[in-house]
């Protein structure tokens, strides 16, 4: 419990900073809405003249795009972009900053083994991507309400909003292992901008040729937000096999760090 | 009671480094000196020991228990501080020994402001701002804070002024006194002969020899220095027991271990200016089991 709680504060700062900059991002995204909406048709028209292959990579569908899912929908894109940013790098950064900024020697000489670590290490990684989650639905919620038109799908909104969460946890299971396969790995930041947006582009050019097997490669993809707009309801293949992956990433990293040779610095 | 039994202890790394075979053991109450010059295998010895590093052959016990499946329990018992102090940087001194006290369930607060005290260490400065010397000293605190039955220093008293020091040994000797058990690793001798019952000469990752500090110093050991009259050769002195025999002009010096008789018998034979008869320093002993085995 102790790992817990300090490790959570060692990541209280840069979850706050993440947080706040998720809510500004999506207010400043939604209250363009309403100017949006009310030239609704010139909007429209102007879309059409965007080649398809672009609105399909920047996810674009003209007529959704004037309801407030619709519009929600695009910019929720870009906001799991940040989200799965700030997951991968808390993933990345749990296990490997002891090592890097050599405090492993002190934390692995007291009386706790090392599947406690690990354990208390990703709980307290949990916990600081929940709580972004959390604190931007509900945040996106009172936005929704405020900037709406019309009546929309609440269930659909918070379906579609806490696949950040899930997209978040792919992305901590795939930084946790990234940090167990590049044992030397020197700079978090780099590598997780990298893969991030490696699997962002994935996702944008499976798009744009509609490939669906592409789908199952890039976390950004698991969760299609049309899919789940006209159904209130997830993709369960989709959901499972994400699912899988991550108690993969993590059972595996649960393995290597328990069996590592801690080397003298 | 042997605290620590380490049994064939082997770790390979490849074609470098690593320690083959050791076997030594510390016995309880006592402080056992572990030296050898940088590289021996003294911190993969005892990394091994603390399950930061797994064997790669053999075994080793703490307290009666296996170092690498009893590790978590065993570790409550033991403190440890290793050559270079790192420490999370954005945190006050008091919240890293908070933190490290956390970890044991016992009240260490007293404890903790006894040792910051003596050791004049400031508990509310950011551990990023300290000196390596009192980063040194958080490690000494943190490490003696649960009044552990163990003590492993690895090469402890790299950054600490000469009186600093003086006043480690002293919370050492202490500890020591009230019944722990220390195991002390350094590459300096002088340090090893000042504290240690015992000592452990490790080279190239293997044990050479584990001898009690007065058995390596007193009566087994003469360095002897001999001023001569005429040049005399160094062969003069090839007998059993003489090492380390060097000349420079008139004067031959070396390590004599053996009958003193004998020795003595031998030099009768030659006229002198002048002669000395002294017990080695450690240092003079330690390069005599490195030149041996060469």
């Amino acid at each position: 419990m102790n790992i817990f709680l300090h490790e959570l504060r060692a990541y209280r700062k840069s979850t706050i900073i993440w947080t706040i900059s998720l809510m500004v991002l999506v207010l400043f995204f939604m209250a363009l809405f309403p100017s949006f909406t009310k030239d609704a048709e010139q909007v429209n028209e102007l879309l059409k003249t965007l080649p398809e292959a672009l609105r399909k990579a920047v996810g674009i569908e003209i007529g959704s795009f004037t309801s407030i899912l619709g519009f929600y929908s695009y910019v929720f894109m870009y906001i799991t972009l940040c989200g799965a940013i700030q997951a991968m790098m808390i993933g990345a950064s749990i296990l490997s900053k002891e090592v890097r900024e050599k405090t492993v020697d002190f934390l692995l000489t007291k009386p706790v083994s090392r599947s406690t670590v690990i354990v208390s290490k990703l709980s307290a990684a949990f916990v600081s991507i929940a709580i972004t989650s959390l604190f931007f639905v509900l945040w996106a919620y009172f936005i929704a309400l405020y900037v709406r038109t019309d009546d929309f799908n609440e269930q659909a909104f918070f379906l579609l909003s806490f696949t950040l969460f899930f997209v978040q946890v792919m992305f901590l299971a795939i930084g946790v292992i990234a940090s167990m396969l590049l044992p030397k790995l020197k700079s978090v930041l780099s590598i997780s901008l990298g893969v991030v947006f490696a699997f962002f582009f994935i996702g944008m050019f499976g798009s744009t040729v509609g490939e669906a097997s592409v789908r199952y490669i890039t976390p950004f993809k698991y969760f299609d937000s049309m899919y789940i707009i006209k159904n209130s309801q997830y993709e369960w293949s989709y959901l499972i096999v994400g699912l899988m992956w991550v108690i993969t990433a993590l059972v595996a990293s649960f393995f290597i760090y328990t069996k590592r040779d801690m080397d003298a610095v | 009671m042997n605290v620590i039994e380490s049994n064939q202890l082997t770790k390979v790394y490849g074609k470098a480094r690593g320690i083959s075979n050791v076997t030594f053991s510390v016995r309880e109450g006592e402080i056992f000196g572990f030296i050898g010059p940088n590289g021996a295998g003294k911190s993969t010895t005892i990394r091994t020991l603390l399950a930061l590093i797994y064997p790669t052959s053999g075994s080793a016990t703490i307290f009666g228990k296996d170092c690498i499946k009893h590790a978590p329990e065993i570790k409550k018992e033991i403190g440890y501080l290793p050559s270079e102090v790192f420490y999370y940087d954005n945190m006050k001194v008091i919240d890293l020994l908070k933190y490290s006290a956390s970890f044991y369930k016992k009240d260490c607060t007293k404890r903790m402001k006894e040792l910051a005290d003596a050791l004049n260490l400031d508990l509310s400065k950011k551990i990023d701002d300290l000196s390596l010397g009192n980063k040194k000293k958080v490690g000494i605190v943190q490490g003696l804070l649960h009044e552990p039955k163990l003590i492993i220093l690895d090469e402890p008293t790299s950054g600490l002024d000469p009186l600093m020091q003086q006043k480690f040994f002293e919370l050492l000797k202490e500890e020591n006194k009230k019944g722990a058990t220390i195991l002390f690793s350094s590459h300096i001798l002088s340090e090893v002969q000042k504290l240690c019952d015992r000592v452990a000469i490790i080279k190239e990752g293997e044990i050479v020899k584990v001898e009690t500090m007065s058995a390596l110093t007193e009566n087994s050991y003469k360095k002897f220095r001999l001023e001569t009259i005429n040049e005399v050769s160094p062969d003069f002195f090839k007998l059993e027991g003489v090492t380390d025999i060097t000349r420079k002009e008139k004067t031959l010096s070396f390590i004599y271990k053996g009958n003193i008789n004998t020795i003595i018998t031998k030099i009768a034979e030659i006229p002198l200016k002048n002669l000395w008869v002294e017990e080695p320093t450690l240092e003079e002993i330690f390069m005599h089991y490195y030149e041996k085995e060469e």
